[in-house]
């Protein structure tokens, strides 16, 4: 069995009457990366604010490589580390000046040594004298997450580390992130509003919802599940053709219960219907003799997952 | 149709009372520090109309000294009030370190700010008005600046336990709460000036024991072992009662979920 860097039982955090997470149960081994998605007010923060010691759970247990977490505090966070985008390095002293503080603080041999590698690796070694409270957004991500790496973690929390960044920065800060885990076997708690990010990072996804786990698979797993694809055609031809294949797809076993088409005046339709169920329409669409110029199929992603368990607050 | 001067006017003021509501500071300065002045100087003049010999010195001597006291307490709880307003106090908390560690090295680097402050103002006093601290004597500078500093360590631990578990909206304690007790502790004038339920009161701070001496140090520098005694006892105590109070309000601050939002 894979070593587990994390193993979470039974978390319940009760503010009052208001329960915000609810029997969470999850683990998370050596190298993985799990996702946390759900909701505003899913209970994600609690979540992590638990992980992180710094909301005291009203029941459950946390360990931490084996080490019970409120009876072990500071053995444990020797070894893990947060990056956060809401939360923010010293303003008042520069970049440098912040990450020799974290370093005194982690106890690091050659601490200088240490930084410049990592302000190397995440290229902001020319920020080093800056202020922090100067530095643009990305930069901040990227200094914040030098100062998650300063001990060598063997276990990252990542609390939407690149919200308020741009795509292409964002999309460097993930590319290093994903180097960094595969160079260390990193294990990463990660959580973001970007589902791409999530399917491109994550190894197992958590959905929660109302505070309680309503899902947890691979991300791929995940999309299956929500088998409902949608095709876009632009076609040439009589739209009577169409029309045939509307009722046709209404009435007969091709198409399943499922399929169901609306049609535009200009050549063009969108038809929802069960991802199986696409090669016998493109089939069926070919048969009716209908010349298609361009065909768009969207199927199902994380983002759609999410969507669904957010507005109709089901289980998967 | 279009509101009236009034309704324009209620909406502004409505706004003004919400936000003082919302913002101790609000109360702290517009209210709070008016009314200390007035029981402050009060008493002043009250020792200055009873016939009281009115040296100069008195004033300046309770001057650098309450300043070495408000110093080292607003250094205490402000030093992590910038983690707070920098977003910084979760990254601070992550790393492997104790509660005791973390006061410890506010109280220190409170300590040596406060420290070379005092000497500042020191140097000043002598400088500007001619007042050499040292006149008191090196023993009785050593004795006054520990208690004071002790004092002022356990007042800045305990509302910085109040400010964790209620939030930065109570904020304005830490730079004015201090001046709650600073007529009691007769800085400027003996406690004898002071009515009698408060002279009981003011005897049970340690500052007052320090601010006395000093005053007495003033005709004779001698060292009151007595008072630098009891000032220091009471410190032991208050010190124990700020760290249980912290302790206390820093749980039930994780608990509340208050303390990830301090920092939010």
């Amino acid at each position: 069995m894979s070593e587990l860097v994390v193993a979470v039982d039974g978390l319940i955090k009760d503010y009052g009457t208001f329960r915000a997470v609810d029997h969470v149960s999850f683990s998370i081994k050596k190298g993985q990366v799990l996702g946390l998605l759900g909701p505003n007010g899913a209970g994600k923060s609690t979540t992590i604010q638990m992980l992180i010691g710094v909301t005291l759970p009203s029941e459950g247990t946390i360990r931490y490589f084996g080490k019970d977490f409120a009876k072990h505090r500071q053995a444990c966070l020797q070894r893990l580390n947060y990056a956060s985008a809401y939360n923010t390095l010293q303003q008042h002293m520069t970049v440098k000046e912040n990450l020799a503080v974290f370093a005194a603080m982690y106890g690091l041999k050659n601490p200088k040594d240490k930084i410049a590698e990592l302000m190397d690796y995440f290229a902001v070694k020319r920020l080093e004298k800056q202020m922090y409270r100067n530095l643009s957004a990305g930069e901040r991500t990227r200094v914040n997450l030098v100062k998650a790496l300063l001990n060598d973690p063997e276990l990252v929390l990542m609390d939407e580390p690149t919200a308020s960044l741009d795509p292409d920065i964002a999309d460097k800060t993930l590319g290093l992130v994903e180097n960094l885990r595969r160079d260390r076997k990193l294990s990463i708690l990660f959580t973001s509003h970007n589902m791409e990010e999530v399917t491109r990072l994550c190894d197992e996804v958590i959905f929660l919802d109302k505070g309680k786990i309503v899902s947890q698979d691979t991300p791929a797993n995940h999309m299956k599940r929500l088998d409902q694809a949608e095709v876009n055609l632009h076609f040439n031809g009589a739209a009577a053709k169409l029309d045939a294949i509307s009722a046709d797809q209404k009435g007969q076993a091709t198409f399943g219960n499922t399929g169901q088409a609306t049609f535009g005046n200009t050549g063009q339709a969108t038809i929802k219907i069960s991802s199986k169920r696409i090669p016998a329409l493109l089939a069926a669409i070919h048969k009716a003799g209908l010349t298609v110029t361009d065909i768009d199929i969207r199927k199902p992603t994380l983002e759609d997952v999410f969507l669904d368990i957010a507005r109709k607050g089901r289980s998967l | 149709m279009m509101p009236s001067s009034w309704q324009r006017l209620s909406g502004l003021i409505l706004q003004e009372l919400y936000v003082t509501r919302h913002r101790l500071e609000i109360i702290v300065d517009t209210f709070f520090f008016p009314l200390i002045n007035v029981i402050l100087f009060g008493y002043i003049t009250h020792f200055i109309g009873t016939g009281g010999a009115l040296n100069g010195q008195i004033f300046i001597v309770g001057v650098l000294w309450w300043q070495l006291l408000t110093v080292m307490q607003y250094n205490v709880t402000v030093s992590s009030m910038w983690n707070i307003w920098s977003h910084n106090l979760t990254n601070i908390f992550i790393a492997p370190i104790s509660i005791g560690e973390y006061l410890l090295a506010g109280a220190l680097s409170s300590a040596l700010r406060t420290v070379a402050i005092a000497v500042l103002l020191f140097l000043g006093a002598w400088v500007v008005f001619d007042f050499d601290v040292l006149s008191l004597g090196w023993a009785n500078m050593g004795l006054f600046t520990l208690n004071l500093l002790l004092f002022g360590c356990a007042l800045g631990i305990a509302f910085l336990g109040v400010i964790f578990r209620f939030g930065v909206r109570i904020q304005a304690i830490s730079w004015g709460a201090i001046y709650v007790i600073q007529p009691i502790t007769a800085a400027f004038f003996p406690v004898a000036v002071l009515p009698g339920f408060l002279q009981v009161v003011a005897y049970a701070l340690p500052p007052t024991y320090v601010f006395e001496a000093a005053r007495q140090a003033l005709n004779t520098p001698t060292v009151n072992w007595r008072y630098a005694g009891i000032a220091f006892v009471l410190n032991i105590g208050y010190v124990i009662l700020s760290l249980l109070l912290f302790r206390y309000f820093f749980k039930k601050s994780k608990q509340s979920g208050q303390f990830a939002r301090n920092d939010l």
